[in-house]
């Protein structure tokens, strides 16, 4: 590497990859995201927590362009992607690597057929034994070697994100996004799956984006964490700043602390309710 | 009320637009696709699916139009003294409106079904958003495969059915109505023109078209749910068909305008 390409690269870690410019997202008038701002640093990884149904998945389903927002801009590299046609995006998502929160393999695709789809699609020249190879090697790491031929159908849950995961990486892309990499694991492989983010992160210099709720996973491999409630950032920092956050809600979730309304709503619905609610209230055949 | 029903007209013309722009899009991907050397598998594979399996259920269908039209026409002619005749009627009418159209309806509930619930399915589980994650447009992918195939399928299927409708017609006129078999075949071929075979084979393509593009857009639009992917496939029957019946129409006013304009003599006799 020259000097030269070196300064280049050193100017570019400092400029975002990805920026969010006071996104706003709306389905029916439901406001899920209100008027998010976010830059993602090169290089590093950013942990994207907050409970269930704040947004999270269409916040990062937008770094991606997957989802269009209703207000607000979204930046590749200093270039806007939010107005580009889906044709245009195809090329930039190629830099991507998106695991879904539900894997979203083909399920009439064998695993092998799977992994080798993004390679086919963007490849020309590639031999048989040359996919063979990447495959053999991209589900070494995520602990799944000799599953090629299993259709997902067969799979359990934990192995059809595994496979998810390494199709993810399957074109060895300069930015992965994860969407709960370890929901649904165990802690020996979620374990694994986070030192695998680390791994790509020191070796290839991936940027990574990482929705969790594990705590333990986000301070284990976040470089910056930022928590989502109702749709809005409200803390972003590193781990410790999160640790000592002083929001009361970001204390709350951090601690998996369940708030004295939640309680008090649980227990009505326990004894003290059966006298309100008879069985034959609820009625299995109504939506 | 008023309100209530004015939504309701917005959100149908709303639905037109998009199907619109969604004809649009595979076209102009269609056109691009195909000088991409990476289309023509996909193409293939859609035509072993779409085409080669409808092969039979097509030849049934065919058979058993030609044989109906024999049984029901027979009686008009024979107290008339034209049983000879029967074949005019049966051949011009398999060939030119209800072979292709009953083909194609065969076609709309065969592949129309099949192809809106497997899209609708990738749609419900993020196969489609996986498909444009990794930078590939899922209408070159999914859609333009289909459409092709189906497009240059149908009007081989439907000279199938022809030959299959042919084929009864006479078996029935012939065998069991006993009509001398040389009278019979003279007569239908020098009334039957190329003109009424070709008109029949072109529609293929417009009918194939119509079926392919309608049921992907169902499929890429349908809700979430299985029973999202259920009424998909419904609403995707009812639409091809009326849009088969359509185009049909609108096939005859063109056709004839254009004989009248090359032949008009033979038009009048
Ligand atoms: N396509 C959609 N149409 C309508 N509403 C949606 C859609 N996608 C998401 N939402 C709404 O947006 C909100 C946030 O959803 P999202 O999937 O981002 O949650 P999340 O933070 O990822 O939750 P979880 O941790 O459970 O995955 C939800 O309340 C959901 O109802
Ligand atoms: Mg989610």
């Amino acid at each position: 590497m020259t000097e030269k390409q070196e300064i280049d690269r050193a100017a570019a870690a400092k400029k975002p990859v990805i920026e969010l410019k006071g996104i706003c997202k709306t389905f029916d008038r439901r406001v899920v995201l209100d008027d998010v701002s976010l830059a993602i640093e090169e290089g590093k990884t950013t942990v994207i927590i907050g409970p269930s149904g704040c947004g999270k998945t269409v916040l990062i389903k937008h770094l991606i362009c997957l989802l269009r927002p209703t207000a607000g801009e979204i930046y590749f590299r200093d270039q806007r992607i939010d107005h580009l046609s889906e044709r245009a995006l195809g090329a930039i998502r190629t830099h991507y690597g998106f695991l879904f929160q539900a894997g979203a393999l083909f399920d009439s695709q064998t695993v092998f057929q799977n992994i080798v789809f993004p390679i086919r699609q963007h490849r020309r020249e590639t031999d048989m034994s040359e996919l063979e190879q990447i495959v053999k090697a991209k589900l070494a790491m995520v602990g799944l070697d000799g599953f090629q031929n299993y259709y997902p159908a067969n799979l359990s849950g934990g192995q059809r994100k595994r496979v998810a995961l390494a199709r993810a990486i399957a074109m060895d892309p300069e930015i992965i996004l994860y969407d709960e990499p370890t929901t649904g694991l165990d802690p020996i492989r979620s374990g694994i799956i986070n030192e695998l983010v680390l791994k790509l992160q020191r070796e290839l210099s991936v940027t990574s984006v990482v929705v969790t709720h594990d705590m333990n996973s986000a301070y284990k491999i976040a470089d910056r964490i930022i928590m989502l409630h109702n749709g809005m950032i409200v803390a972003d920092g590193d781990a410790d700043t999160i640790r000592n956050h002083p929001h009361p809600t970001v204390q709350q979730f951090i601690h998996g602390e369940v708030s004295d309304e939640d309680l008090a709503v649980l227990r009505m619905s326990g004894k003290g309710a059966q006298s309100q609610f008879s069985p034959q209230d609820f009625d299995p055949r109504s939506p | 009320m008023l309100a209530g029903k004015w939504s309701h007209a917005e959100a149908m013309i709303r639905d037109i637009g998009r199907f619109a722009r969604f004809n649009w899009r595979v076209t102009s991907t269609s056109f691009l696709a195909c000088s991409h050397r990476s289309t023509y598998p996909l193409v293939w594979t859609q035509m072993n699916i779409i085409g080669v399996r409808s092969v039979p259920v097509i030849m049934v269908t065919g058979a058993f139009v030609g044989m109906t039209l024999a049984i029901q026409a027979y009686d008009q002619l024979a107290t008339m003294g034209f049983e000879e005749r029967l074949g005019v009627l049966i051949n011009i009418s398999v060939v030119k409106e209800l072979g292709p159209v009953l083909a194609a309806v065969m076609l709309a509930g065969r592949i129309g079904g099949a192809l809106t619930a497997e899209l609708g399915t990738m749609n419900v589980t993020e196969q489609i958003d996986a498909i444009r994650s990794m930078g590939t447009d899922p209408v070159r992918y999914l859609v333009v495969p289909r459409v092709l195939a189906c497009l240059l399928l149908t009007p081989l299927l439907i000279i199938y059915a022809d030959l299959m409708g042919v084929v009864g017609g006479a078996m029935v006129s012939l065998l069991h109505f006993g009509i001398n078999g040389r009278a019979y075949w003279d007569y239908s071929a020098n009334s039957v023109e190329l003109w009424d075979v070709a008109i029949g084979v072109i529609k293929g393509f417009f009918f194939g078209a119509a079926i392919a593009i309608v049921s992907c857009y169902k499929g890429f639009t349908c809700r979430e749910g299985s029973q999202g992917v259920g009424q998909a496939c419904t609403e995707a029957f009812v639409a091809s068909f009326t849009l088969i019946l359509a185009i049909d129409l609108a096939i005859a006013f063109v056709a004839k305008a254009v004989y009248l304009t090359f032949w008009p003599m033979r038009g009048l006799v």
